[in-house]
């Protein structure tokens, strides 16, 4: 048996890695076409070793790969038990390990000089279109597969010997709408994939495979450790909790999702069962397997020290009971997953944070703003400023953030799947891009959840198009269903939307839609806002006089839900804020 | 005579140039209170060198080129002006929303940052203007004047202003501009497309909000520097180097202080450019700039030195964009001071934080507990403790070797000598992964670079640096103590010109885009006949930032010339697009079209000719320094290292690894198997040939 590596010697592997990691992200960003990807960093860049366990996930978006990655590379060995050096493998089926359809994802096996299998790399990409029925990524009334139609590919090989198989690039280009954006996105992944497969080979030409095997061990008993020291330090007992997602098509009567959640401290495990839920139904909503677990992983890493690294070791301190055709399960075949990466995978990742909560102050998390509302949905039409037809997927506006235990929401985060990494748009970039007008964006005065960390403001948005109609696809949860606040912190504000006429008159939008702009018309987007955490009259007093004075908090609710006496200018009086604060904690 | 004075956090360096070309360093502590005082004072040291009073020093310079953090510790301390933020309606939260963007996304203990300008200063302007300059609604005079008052009544110190579209019509911003000096006299305020007329809101309101907000501060900074200068017999011209690398009168400054916010740092590369070419005919170089808290990296490409269009103030993400492009410079918290310590798993970390001046090193003695790297860098027998800046100072190394066994070698089982060099294996090692980041984005692959040591500290692991990159050479400059001062003496006069024109190579809008290239020829050639009068050589260069159809983020490439005129001219446009790409992301699109969203042209004007001077070194202290000690190497263990003087050192003279040159600024480490010989530049040149 070799030597044991140092803790030295841990780090530097660890840093270098990630640097490998950092590269293929940079390619991704900077040459990817959708906004899907340029601005939403809606991607994620992997290394997987050979015995399909995660080893590093820097450069990720949670959602995408806590879990996936390594389920996905496993049905590529199922199905391509030789693997070469040169081959490269399409996959985004959720039917084996890929989150949703529209999440295209290069695995590129890393093959060393003997010709053995090491590590693989991992390239997954969210597609503007991935030739679906209707022109959105988001197809939350799909029936099935078939009525959502998306091309499924369960790891097929799309190169050999470094050389595309056209016969699938031409399967994509007649299928996928705006194929050249396609291509390009082809090109910036499958570029990211390679470009991690040649680090990944001089690393190991370098240090040795060996002691690379030897490192991702160690890596993985380091990761265990630090994931036991942190449940040691969270609080032991048994919570359930319950979150509803809004009737959608397909799904009448809303979705509740419910999370049996144990916490173990004394044996440094988390336990989650699923099993009681809803089976999979009629829509696009269900989640695959992958952002089933991904999302009890992120409201359990949302909710623990920082530090502990995400990977197969600390993954090993959760266990999870999920069931076959359960809606947070796993589906089957012809199930349609075509949202499964969002709204009903937020549900349960908010639900996870808010039951750790609900077993100690100063643990967990409140709920993060449900999505997708159309200030972040897919804009299609057809125009001469765009050479004819566009379909691409703008990012406007999200913020609904929540609260945690001692700090206020982060503003933009998104939604909890992407945790902030996504950009926002620039107002010119898109107008200058589409046939467009934004009108405005701004964040709104007493929408996010009150509490004693204030949970994040939700946004208003509107925009319409200058040049034909515009169709925008959205599926804004939260409508009904607004998301929840903890241990006493209100809930964020509701979704909304309407359709501004010529007239300036509003007509409200259902939830999910593929509505309909004309030229000459507006979307009136409202996202949700984020819960808050604890009870608002524990905020400290000139905490409330600052959001007052910033315009977060009006003087009305100031006054009525924090108890505090305070003028716009934020000038407080402390006599009646006293008595008001005095009179609610008796 | 030339001076250079780089004022930073800790001291102020001057590098002084007579006009025979000899050159002298100094170093005096700088006075946060009053950066003007450390100038002086630095001036009163090179005075009392040359035997001259200061006033006569003085009087027989022509130019000072000055580095000043002064603009960025106001920002850093919340120093800056009382702003308020004029945007167009609808878009009042333009500064808080920024561009999105979070990083460590399991990390909710760091509160979402504040906007530059509070919510409750910004005001929303009734206009609007469309992408293509159609005024969609007129400019409510009107209501600007109303909102005029109310800033008035808010005590507003500066005023920042940034309309949608103002980049392609800016006839709104002139006008709000004019309303702003008849109804509030006197206050600053920043037009954004005037200071910065470039696409994305975002970039440019935080650019016009930063330069307002520094406009009385630095105006009054800049007017000070100048005053007291002249007051103590200065009479030639005051120069303060940007955050682009290049210098601007100290006038020009005052009325667009945002240049000033990086000005030291930007230095270092033009030294190194220098360094590179001259010692190696290197024409890339990877710049380390080590000094007590900070690891500066920045580079030389292909003779240039590469930008970033993404310059933060703070962490990105949790700071602010100054929405300017910047000398690519990678700072970390990496430098001699940095703490080294062993998590809860068992894994060894250096920094980010640092025992700093007070408390520093353990071996400092004045009360610092925890590990450095310099304690480190002591028990390995690497710096003297007798000999340390020039035995200005001793140093305790018993307490550093105490420190290191039971803070870092018992909790990973391993000796004190192991431990010292598992501290510099590790802080080595976070510093290739900064410099890694940075060519990563720039394209360099280190390989083919030659790597240039700056600061006090970069003597230390540069031999390390240098085989974990695979380097081939290495350079310590006699200059190096004090690179960025060194670069000032080298920069030229800067400034930049843009304009926003959207075009696609098919269908390329030959005539318009000619018409704003001229444009942008006439406003360099302005600058050329105004500051740029008395150079020795002007140069404008064109660049284009381009993209594929719909990506969104543009990359430079140069043009071939100064317009854009023949089908050749677009197609070479075209093909130079796909290289560049391919070159910075190793992928290109060779049969797509390409999109141009913005034009640049820079000036550049050289204030001097050729870079040969000679350092007039220190005069070797009269410390004894023996000619061999012991000192402890990884893979090779305690062995006994040659020590010489960097001062001694004869031109030509080689040595080889292990060894240890010494001057009264800095240590230099030459690990075994490494060489090192003095070049006629009087510049270290390393070998780092790794052994075996």
């Amino acid at each position: 048996m070799a030597e044991k590596l140092d803790g030295v010697q841990l780090a530097i592997l660890n840093k270098r890695i990630e640097s490998i990691c950092a590269k293929m992200a940079n390619t991704l960003l900077r040459t990817g076409r959708s906004g899907v990807l340029n601005s939403a960093r809606d991607f994620s860049c992997v290394l997987v070793t050979a015995q399909n366990q995660l080893l590093n996930v820097s450069e990720s978006l949670p959602i995408h790969v806590l879990r996936g990655a390594d389920m996905m590379c496993e049905a590529m060995q199922e199905n391509h038990p030789n693997l070469k050096r040169g081959d490269a493998f399409l996959h985004n089926s959720p039917y084996h390990g890929g989150s949703h359809p529209a999440d295209h994802t290069y695995l590129v096996p890393v093959v060393d000089d003997d010709g053995v299998h090491r590590f693989t790399m991992v390239a997954k990409a969210h597609q503007a279109d991935c030739g679906n029925s209707i022109p959105t990524t988001y197809h939350g009334s799909a029936r099935d597969v078939y009525n959502e139609g998306a091309l499924i590919f369960p790891a097929v090989r799309i190169q050999e010997n470094y050389e595309d198989n056209q016969d699938i690039i031409r399967m994509c280009e007649m299928r996928i709408r705006v194929p050249e954006q396609w291509w390009g996105d082809y090109l910036a992944a499958l570029g990211a994939a390679r470009i991690g497969e040649r680090e990944m080979l001089a690393l190991g030409r370098e240090v040795g495979w060996d002691t690379l095997d030897r490192f991702a061990e160690q890596w993985f008993q380091y990761s265990e450790e630090l994931m036991i020291n942190a449940i040691r330090q969270m609080p032991s007992g048994k919570a359930t909790t319950f979150s509803r997602h809004d009737p959608f098509p397909g799904a009448e009567d809303g979705i509740d999702v419910k999370i049996d959640l144990e916490i173990r401290p004394e044996d440094a495990m988390i336990e989650i069962d699923l099993r009681d839920n809803p089976d999979c139904l009629p829509c696009g909503l269900n989640l695959s397997q992958a952002c089933t677990e991904s999302s009890v992983l992120l409201g359990i890493f949302n909710s623990i020290q920082e530090d502990v690294p995400t990977n197969a070791g600390s993954l090993r301190r959760v266990k999870m009971h999920l069931r076959e055709n359960c809606v947070v399960g796993i589906p089957v075949h012809p199930t349609s997953c075509s949202v499964a990466t969002t709204n009903v995978a937020d549900r349960l990742g908010n639900g996870v944070a808010r039951a750790i909560a609900e077993l100690g102050d100063g643990h967990g998390m409140a709920s993060t703003g449900s999505i997708i509302p159309p200030s972040i949905g897919v804009i299609s039409g057809s125009s001469e400023k765009t050479g004819g037809a566009y379909v691409n997927q703008i990012f406007l506006g999200w913020g609904g953030g929540a609260a945690g235990p001692n700090v206020d929401a982060w503003l933009s985060i998104g939604h909890i799947g992407n945790a902030g990494g996504s950009y926002q748009d620039s107002i010119e970039l898109d107008e200058m891009r589409f046939p467009m007008r934004v009108v405005g964006r701004h964040f709104i005065t007493d929408s996010g959840g009150a509490g004693r960390s204030r949970g994040g403001e939700a946004v208003y948005c509107e925009f319409g198009p200058v040049e034909g109609d515009m169709e925008v696809g959205y599926v804004s949860d939260g409508n009904e269903h607004a998301p929840e606040g903890t241990r006493g912190g209100g809930d964020g504000a509701r979704a909304d939307q309407f359709r501004r006429d010529a007239n300036g008159d509003l007509h409200r939008l259902e939830a999910c839609a593929q509505a309909e702009i004309p030229e000459g018309h507006t979307i009136v987007s409202y996202s949700c806002g984020g819960g808050g955490y604890g009870n608002p009259h524990e905020r400290p007093v000139d905490k409330v006089s600052f959001d007052v004075r910033e315009k977060w908090v009006s003087v009305g609710a100031a006054r009525e839900i924090y108890g505090v006496v305070v003028n716009e200018t934020g000038v407080v009086d402390q006599a009646a804020t006293s008595k008001l604060r005095a009179m609610s904690s008796t | 005579m030339r001076f250079a004075v780089d004022t930073g956090g800790t001291f102020t360096d001057l590098v002084v140039e007579d006009d025979n070309g000899e050159v002298r360093m100094y170093k005096a502590s700088t006075t946060p209170t009053d950066p003007v005082a450390g100038v002086l004072d630095t001036l009163a040291l090179a005075a009392e060198d040359y035997g001259v009073s200061r006033s006569d020093l003085l009087a027989r310079g022509d130019m000072l080129i000055h580095g000043t953090t002064h603009a960025i510790n106001a920002i850093v301390t919340g120093n800056t002006a009382r702003t308020a933020f004029l945007t167009t309606r609808g878009h009042p939260d333009v500064l808080v929303l920024r561009e999105g963007g979070r990083i460590e996304p399991f990390n909710f203990t760091v509160p979402y940052p504040q906007p530059y300008v509070p919510r409750s200063l910004t005001y929303e302007v009734v206009e609007r203007i469309m992408y293509n300059g159609e005024v969609r609604e007129a400019l409510d005079e009107k209501e600007v004047v109303e909102t005029i008052a109310q800033l008035k009544k808010a005590k507003v110190e500066a005023v920042a202003v940034c309309l949608l579209w103002s980049i392609v019509n800016p006839a709104h911003e002139i006008r709000v501009g004019e309303l702003l000096e008849e109804h509030l006299p006197g206050v600053p305020y920043t037009l954004s497309h005037v200071l910065n007329p470039s696409l994305r809101e975002y970039r440019r309101a935080s650019s016009a909000a930063i330069d307002a907000s520094l406009k009385p501060l630095m105006g009054a900074y800049m007017g000070g520097l100048e005053s007291r200068l002249r007051d103590a017999g200065f009479d030639g011209r005051v120069l303060v180097v940007t955050t682009q690398g290049g210098a601007m009168d100290a006038a020009d400054m005052a009325q667009s202080p945002i240049h000033s916010i990086n000005s030291g740092p930007a230095m270092a590369p033009l030294a190194g450019r220098a360094y590179a070419q001259a010692d190696s005919g290197a024409d890339t170089a990877i710049i380390a700039d080590t000094g007590g808290t900070t690891f500066d990296v920045s580079l030389v490409r292909g003779g240039r030195i590469p930008w970033t269009r993404e310059t933060w103030i703070g962490q990105p993400y949790r700071g602010h964009m100054t929405g300017f492009p910047a000398v690519d410079v990678k700072s970390i918290g990496a430098g001699g001071g940095s703490i080294a310590w062993v998590d809860e798993g068992g894994l060894l970390h250096i920094g980010p934080q640092s025992a700093g001046a007070v408390p520093g090193p353990v071996c400092y003695g004045k009360g610092g507990t925890e590990p450095t790297v310099t304690d480190a860098s002591v028990v390995l027998g690497w710096i003297d403790p007798d000999f340390f800046l020039g035995g200005a100072m001793s140093l305790d190394r018993e307490a550093a070797a105490k420190a290191i066994q039971s803070q870092v070698g018992d909790k990973l089982g391993f000796g004190l000598h192991e431990a010292a060099a598992a501290i510099l294996s590790v802080a080595t090692e976070n510093m290739v992964h900064a410099i890694e980041d940075i060519t990563v984005n720039q394209g360099i692959d280190p390989r083919g670079a030659v790597l240039i040591g700056g600061g006090g500290a970069a003597g230390l692991n540069v031999t390390a640096i240098a085989r974990r990159l695979g380097c081939e050479r290495a350079i310590i400059p006699d200059v190096a103590a004090a690179l960025s001062a060194a670069g000032a003496l080298m920069s030229d006069l800067r400034a930049e010109f843009s304009g926003t024109l959207y075009t696609q190579t098919a269908g390329f809008e030959t005539e318009r885009v000619n018409e704003l290239l001229a444009r942008l020829e006439s406003q360099c050639q302005e600058f050329i006949a105004g500051p740029g009068a008395d150079s020795i050589e002007q140069i404008i260069e064109f660049t284009a930032e381009a993209r594929y159809p719909s990506q969104i983020w543009e990359i430079e490439v140069p043009l071939r010339g100064n317009r854009v005129a023949s089908d050749q001219d677009v197609a070479d446009l075209r093909d130079d697009f796909h290289s560049t790409h391919q070159e910075i992301f190793a992928i290109a699109d060779n049969k797509s079209e390409v999109e141009v969203v913005g034009w640049r042209a820079n000036v550049r004007c050289r204030l001097r000719d050729g870079v040969e001077w000679t350092v007039k070194e220190a005069v070797a202290s009269d410390i004894e320094v023996p000619e061999h000690r012991e000192a402890y190497f990884e893979g090779s263990g305690l062995v006994d290292a040659r020590v010489l003087r960097f001062e001694d050192m004869a031109r030509g003279e080689e040595v080889t690894g292990p060894a240890i040159i010494e001057s009264s600024f800095t240590t230099v480490v030459v690990d075994p198997g490494a060489s090192a010989v003095r070049r006629d530049s009087g510049s270290l040149v390393i070998n780092p040939a790794a052994e075996g």
